[in-house]
């Protein structure tokens, strides 16, 4: 940090003399340097990278549909029909052993590979969730932030009644109702998008005022007011000179909104208005775990709920990372 | 401040409205009905297009919520009641307690607020509110008056949904005033100790946990708790200490007094700390920020400087300011705590409106359905303005414009 710092102190006059090709210090440099001292974020980086990977482009590669018999090594791989052996008898509630590494659940399926499947309906929601959030409420909270009067007081009324809302019970009604809400297009009604775009919409609120905070007191700056006087337009105001400087207050709620978001979905599978089965999802596989663990056979729940909880674990190590990493007065003090 | 107040009363009304509206229609847009499964039966054709009249199902949708909408203001029956039921419908004064505690909570927060701000002629009463609330209570239960909401019959065939929901309350209010005094009791000091010793190793194992707790859905915690501390612990050495299910035992009638205490106690404790382990997270989370903010300020240097003993500071220098973030924050909680109790309850089956809730919308029982979001809305409403009112009451920088 030090020699980053005495760097930036001084802008490279003497190299530019020499005539060496001088790298400044951009704003990047010192956020990786920041990210990179706090271990566990970059660990759970890292482990979330490898997640995303498993989940989106491994899990379809290794996917067998042709059914428990005829897949040969993905044998493996196959999460909707059940095991079976060679008498033909499923192999139901089997505990963790050689070629079932995770055991097997109360229908016969494998777990290891419906934990690796699980991971997509969890990792969509959070990601388009924090997607929706993001855009949202940046977008309502810099045009609430930035015009004052009748455009603020009316958009923060709103913010104001989503925010009122009680989350769980009204996610919950909406998930029981998704696959019979006819007027909606088929993909948001089965699968994790209607979640998603369920949970953005009911979870914005908080960004949005953040992001208004934001901007009223960004928009009184003195380079504000430069930008003002050399004539920029409003639209080039708000996105080349506040919004910029508002990033990471934004950056760092939505890493906390995708992993409440994915803990909502959970619930939801868990309770049953989530994502429907067959589609293996975490949360349901608790569910259905749950239900067997009380009779010895643990592995089902403990497997996808570990999987659950180091991945939101993961995403808020990142989050809490890059506070300390986006924050430009923060001196480094944590081992 | 007053017009403040009726300012988010509006506001909240709002809310509440298009919380209803949107809810209702939904339920009907949705195909299924709550006569689906008397569908499977042909004989039911009667009894389906009776009941269907009878719950005006056959009638356009907005007029169905304008119907629902103005019964569901409609007081239903204010009359003296027989026998010794009483506040809420059939809970009974002993139920009804934590109800009428929290409203005597609730007005002596305001009588003191009252009596520090606004009119002189309220402070002799400050000391009053409490006790005169409690009477008021006792005085109406006594009285036997029964008041209720034509919120209508429920779809299910369990009687009024009024009844239905201030007899689950109840108990939902038993887990969760419990969960709460749990989470205060050791949140609070956690995140006090965790900044006194800041980046000792017991700050940083509790900071790890912490995080562990709030990244855990709740339904794991509860799943786990159960399991490990009913199921294995049973398993293992034979010590059956806790219940997995329901609020007492059948045979509680017939207990003794110290009897009856343990037993609730074995049934309250489980899911009470699964409830309370995120929220132990989150106060001492932001205990400890609090805390570490107020320690690094100015006058608390002078009052080490002045030699004050280590213990007076922080307990009093301290500590006073360090608590007004929290009581903001818990009145803000409550919301989460009724989230996680409708989750916990379906795994314990404690009978509270969590569970009831659950049971309504699998049965698209929207009577109920829509009853259980208004009081839980209702609820986040009021809480949101008791945690603004007592912010400026705490911290008298607050200005409300």
């Amino acid at each position: 940090m030090t020699d980053l710092q005495n760097r930036s102190g001084d802008p490279g006059g003497d190299d530019a003399a020499e005539g060496l090709a001088v790298e400044p210090i951009t704003q990047w440099d010192l956020f990786t340097a920041r990210m990179r001292r706090h271990r566990l974020a970059m660990l759970s980086t890292v482990f979330l990278f490898v997640v995303v990977f498993i989940s989106f482009v491994a899990a379809p590669l290794l996917k067998c549909d042709k059914g428990a018999t005829e897949c040969e090594f993905p044998r493996l791989w196959d999460y909707t029909d059940g095991l079976r052996d060679d008498g033909g008898r499923l192999l139901v509630n089997i505990a963790p052993r050689g070629p079932l590494p995770f055991g097997s659940d109360e229908i016969g399926r494998d777990v290891l590979s419906r934990v690796i499947h699980g991971g997509q309906a969890s990792l969509t929601v959070g990601l388009v969730t924090g997607l929706l959030v993001a855009s949202l409420g940046t977008v309502v909270g810099a045009l609430a932030g930035y015009y004052p009067g009748i455009i603020d007081q009316a958009s923060m009324r709103f913010t104001d009644l989503i925010l009122g809302l009680p989350l769980l019970p009204v996610a919950i009604v909406v998930g029981r109702l998704l696959p019979e809400l006819t007027f909606l297009p088929g993909w948001m009604r089965a699968g994790p998008w209607g979640i998603a775009f369920l949970l953005g919409f009911l979870l914005w609120g908080s960004l949005a005022r953040i992001v208004r905070a934001e901007f009223l007191s960004l928009r009184e700056k003195e380079f504000v007011e430069a930008a003002r006087a050399a004539g920029a337009s409003d639209r080039r105001i708000i996105f080349r000179h506040i919004l910029p400087n508002a990033m990471s207050p934004i950056i760092v709620q939505t890493t906390l909104i995708i992993g409440a978001a994915i803990i909502i979905e959970a619930a939801l599978s868990f309770l049953g208005f989530g994502v429907r089965p067959p589609t293996p999802t975490w949360g349901g596989m608790a569910a259905s775990g749950a239900r067997v663990a009380a009779r010895g056979f643990w592995w089902e729940l403990v497997f996808s709920a570990s999987a659950l909880v180091t991945t939101v674990l993961a995403v808020n190590f990142i989050g809490d990372g890059l506070r300390d990493a986006l924050d430009p007065t923060q001196t480094i003090e944590r081992k | 401040m007053g017009s403040y107040i009726i300012r988010r009363l509006v506001y909240g009304l709002v809310t509440l409205l298009a919380l209803s509206l949107v809810v209702f229609l939904l339920i009907q847009a949705s195909g299924g009905g709550p006569l689906d499964r008397l569908k499977l039966n042909p004989r039911m054709r009667g009894v389906i297009a009776q009941l269907t009249e009878e719950w005006g199902l056959d009638k356009p949708v907005m007029q169905q919520y304008f119907t629902w909408l103005k019964n569901f203001v409609t007081p239903a029956d204010v009359r003296a009641a027989d026998g010794l039921t009483v506040l809420f419908g059939k809970i009974g004064i002993r139920g009804s307690m934590p109800i009428i505690l929290i409203l005597g909570a609730g007005a002596y927060t305001v009588g003191t607020f009252l009596a520090k701000v606004a009119k002189p002629w309220w402070r002799p009463f400050r000391a009053f509110s409490l006790v005169f609330v409690w009477f008021t209570a006792i005085w109406l239960a006594k009285s036997r008056l029964v008041f209720s909401l034509s919120w209508g019959d429920s779809f299910r065939g369990d009687g009024p949904v009024w009844d239905n929901i201030f007899g689950a309350a109840g108990a939902t209010f038993r887990l969760g005033l419990t969960a709460l005094i749990l989470a205060l009791l050791i949140g609070i000091p956690l995140g006090i100790y965790q900044a006194i010793r800041q980046y000792s190793f017991f700050d940083q194992v509790g900071t790890t946990l912490s995080f562990v707790a709030f990244s855990t859905p709740i339904f794991i915690i509860a799943v786990g708790t159960q399991l490990l501390f009913a199921l294995y612990l049973e398993k293992w050495t034979g010590v059956k200490l806790f219940f997995v299910a329901g609020m007492s035992d059948p045979s509680y009638a017939s207990l003794s007094f110290l009897a009856r205490m343990g037993d609730v106690a074995r049934h309250l404790t489980l899911p009470a700390l699964s409830i309370a382990l995120i929220s132990i997270a989150t106060y001492s989370r932001f205990q400890r920020a609090s805390m570490l903010e107020v320690m690094h300020s100015d006058y608390l240097r002078t009052a080490k400087a002045k030699g004050l003993p280590r213990r007076r500071v922080i307990l009093k220098h301290a500590l006073r300011n360090a608590l007004i973030p929290i009581v903001t924050l818990v009145s803000l909680d409550i919301a989460g705590i009724i989230g996680g109790a409708i989750i916990t309850e379906s795994i314990f089956g404690w009978p509270g409106v969590g569970r009831l809730y659950i049971q309504a919308i699998d049965a698209v029982d929207y009577p109920t359905v829509m009853a259980v979001v208004m009081s839980i809305g209702a609820g986040i409403v009021v809480m949101n303005i008791v945690a603004d009112i007592l912010y400026g009451v705490l911290d008298p920088r607050v200005r409300y414009d």
